[in-house]
């Protein structure tokens, strides 16, 4: 049987200075070893939902539950069973792959042999062996956004949270980092929660979607039966567009 | 929480030693500052020592006090004494001018008749000690008596009042040695008229007085103060403390980057993280003390200057070293903490570091500030530092001399550490 692994209730977020706000009274409910896409334009709250569950910003109001324990009661708890991977290539990029991804294991409190076996078989997971004593400053896009990721999953977390994390790199690496994206969800049971612009690629790699906008979720289902529900769409793009509408966001 | 620190460490260091641009500043820039100013400053004291200032004499007074007031000048080795130019001598106005275009940095008059004044006037004196009734003792000239020896000077109103107070104390110097020797030459007469003793006249009161000039610094201690004393420790402070702007860049670029958000969302706190940073700056800190210290030794003679001389010994030097380390390498950190671009870090990091420098003596002694100046020195941590070098390079400091100091910069780096890590924590609270 499913389980809620993360649950999110009337959850709100006022910027400072900002005249509505980012995230107003959102309800979301993901279940353990789902791909969960969180879909929006620009501004919708998808970053802001997801600092908060990172522990980047505290919430003005609402709960946020994950694996049962409240986050603002038992953060370094969730922070063990959480992987983030920022969008930014959150990388040193004067330091090699290994010394780069040694430095983020040991922040897991991962160290010695374990830790540097860890380090080359995900290097060898992505394709990236060769490069593993390289510095990051001259990795391509692509393989920058690999070990962007491999830093993320390291310590083997239950709950991945991807900020855009195929966002301008070519069609391989994206393939590479998508399947294992697909291996960790099937074969580790990670739960992932990942935000995305490209329709397409969440509505292949996704069990579950949630359409946010203006800071509320107005969508949540799996792709394929919501594309069935809404007789006009013919594919996840098209529901998004009739949800959120075709004016341009800032 | 070690793991976190060590981990730092190795990133740190191994980021430091990659970054060659970064290191050339934290090396050679603080090398070529304490090279640079020592030497300058030095070639300055000579050159002030060497280069007398020059000075114009009007001596309408061709006697004994004249005479003697214009060879006192010439022999003082900081004139150049002038009486004529181009072979001509000035007239009263043309000094002046001369002194006011600045080509002559003080002019000075000595009038017509000041012998016979000052001698008229001692006489007259020497006649008012004896009883009214007694006959008088020389041909006093009444119509002159109350007619004092005049001098004018005229300073270049760009000139300093410390040097207006050394013209001054040395020609009113000339002038005691004069009257002192007219008094002695007035009384040796009237003893030859009333004994009929020849008095042999010398000059042999003069430097009676014998004025030993020692630095106070202890008795087996062979240190000279001196520029090169004086430069290093007050320069390698300057320059560890420069550590800020890159100290705080890294933050400021870890931050820009993504790298402090994603550090952010991993278990555990992250202050060993931001102390690994600390140590390994704190470690450059001493590697430059140790640095400009050689130079201090080594390189320095080599132009010139005499070597560096290590007062009361190692420990103590070793121990104000750290400590100036770690408040360098705190003060970056909260730099880094409150600055929230790459640029507001470097001017404000630089301008900072000028201004605790300023107020800490580094540029100017504090001894010749202000009373309140003085007060507000007292709060600049580079004037612990410099404070306690001094008292290690100048004073022979024993480790129970600097220790007030090293307790002040250590305080100052917990205190940094504390500010970032609360303004941190208020910042969150404020996302």
């Amino acid at each position: 049987m499913s389980e809620n692994f993360i649950q999110i209730k009337g959850l709100t977020k006022r910027y400072k200075h900002a005249a509505e706000p980012a995230v107003n009274k959102l309800d979301l409910e993901i279940e353990k070893k789902t791909v969960f896409g969180l879909l929006g334009p620009n501004g919708a709250g998808k970053t802001t939902t997801i600092s908060i569950i990172c522990n980047q910003i505290n919430a003005d109001s609402g709960t946020v539950t994950i694996d049962g324990k409240d986050l603002s009661a038992d953060r370094e708890r969730i922070k063990r069973i959480i992987g983030v991977v920022p969008q930014d290539i959150a990388l040193y990029p004067n330091l090699s792959a290994y010394e780069n991804l040694k430095f983020f294991g040991n922040m897991y409190g991962l160290s010695g042999n374990s830790l540097k076996d860890r380090i080359k078989k995900n290097m060898l997971d992505f394709g990236l062996e060769h490069k593993l004593h390289k510095k990051i400053k001259t990795f391509s896009g692509g393989m920058k956004r690999r070990v962007n990721l491999i830093a993320g999953i390291l310590h083997k977390p239950q709950i991945l949270i991807l900020d855009e994390p195929t966002v301008g790199i070519d069609v391989q690496s994206k393939n590479v980092i998508l399947e294992h994206l697909k291996n960790l969800n099937k074969n580790n049971d990670t739960t992932i929660l990942y935000t995305s612009h490209l329709m397409d690629e969440a509505e292949q790699f996704c069990t579950q979607v949630g359409i946010i906008d203006e800071g509320k979720l107005i969508a949540v289902g799996n792709p394929k039966a919501m594309i069935e529900e809404y007789k006009t769409c013919y594919k996840l793009e098209d529901i998004y567009l009739l949800l959120t509408g075709r004016s341009l966001r800032d | 929480m070690l793991l976190k620190f060590n981990a730092s460490i190795v990133k740190e260091s191994l980021l430091l030693l990659r970054d060659k641009a970064g290191l050339a500043m934290l090396f050679i820039m603080p090398m070529a500052l304490v090279l640079l100013m020592t030497l300058l400053q030095d070639t300055t004291l000579k050159l002030l020592d060497e280069r007398r200032t020059p000075i114009f004499v009007i001596n309408y007074d061709a006697d004994t006090f004249g005479v003697s007031v214009l060879n006192g000048l010439k022999q003082a080795r900081f004139f150049d004494v002038h009486t004529k130019l181009n072979d001509k001598a000035l007239t009263e106005e043309e000094l002046r001018r001369y002194v006011l275009e600045g080509k002559f940095r003080v002019g000075i008059i000595i009038h017509k008749g000041a012998s016979d004044a000052l001698r008229n006037k001692i006489k007259t004196e020497i006649q008012e000690q004896f009883p009214a009734e007694e006959e008088s003792l020389f041909e006093v000239d009444h119509d002159a008596e109350n007619v004092l020896p005049r001098v004018d000077i005229y300073f270049d109103p760009i000139i300093k009042n410390d040097f207006k107070n050394a013209m001054t104390s040395a020609l009113r110097e000339f002038s005691y040695a004069v009257e002192a020797k007219m008094i002695f030459e007035i009384y040796a007469e009237l003893i030859q008229d009333i004994t009929d003793i020849e008095i042999k006249q010398n000059n042999g009161f003069q430097n009676i007085i014998d004025f030993r000039e020692e630095y106070a610094t202890e008795r087996e201690s062979r240190m000279v103060p001196n520029s090169v004393q004086h430069n290093v420790p007050a320069w390698t402070i300057f320059a560890m403390f420069f550590i800020v702007i890159p100290l705080a860049g890294n933050i400021i670029k870890e931050r820009e980057t993504g790298l402090a958000m994603r550090l952010r969302t991993m278990p555990g706190s992250n202050l060993p993280v931001i102390l690994g940073k600390a140590f390994v700056y704190f470690i450059v800190g001493i590697f430059q003390a140790i640095l400009m210290l050689m130079i201090g030794l080594f390189v320095l003679p080599l132009f010139g200057t005499p070597a560096l001389i290590i007062g009361s010994g190692i420990l103590p030097l070793f121990l104000i070293t750290i400590a100036v380390s770690m408040a360098a390498s705190g003060y970056g950190i909260l730099i880094g903490t409150i600055a929230t671009t790459q640029e507001q870090s470097s001017i404000f990091g630089s301008i900072s570091v000028v201004i605790l420098a300023a107020l800490g003596g580094i540029w100017v002694p504090t001894f010749v500030m202000s009373d309140m100046m003085l007060k507000v020195s007292r709060f600049s941590p580079l004037n612990w530092a410099l404070n306690g070098y001094y008292e290690v390079f100048l004073r022979s400091a024993g480790v129970s001399d600097v220790f007030g100091y090293i307790v002040l910069l250590i305080l100052f780096f917990v205190f940094c550490i504390g500010l970032a890590f609360l303004y941190n924590k208020y910042k969150k609270s404020l996302s």
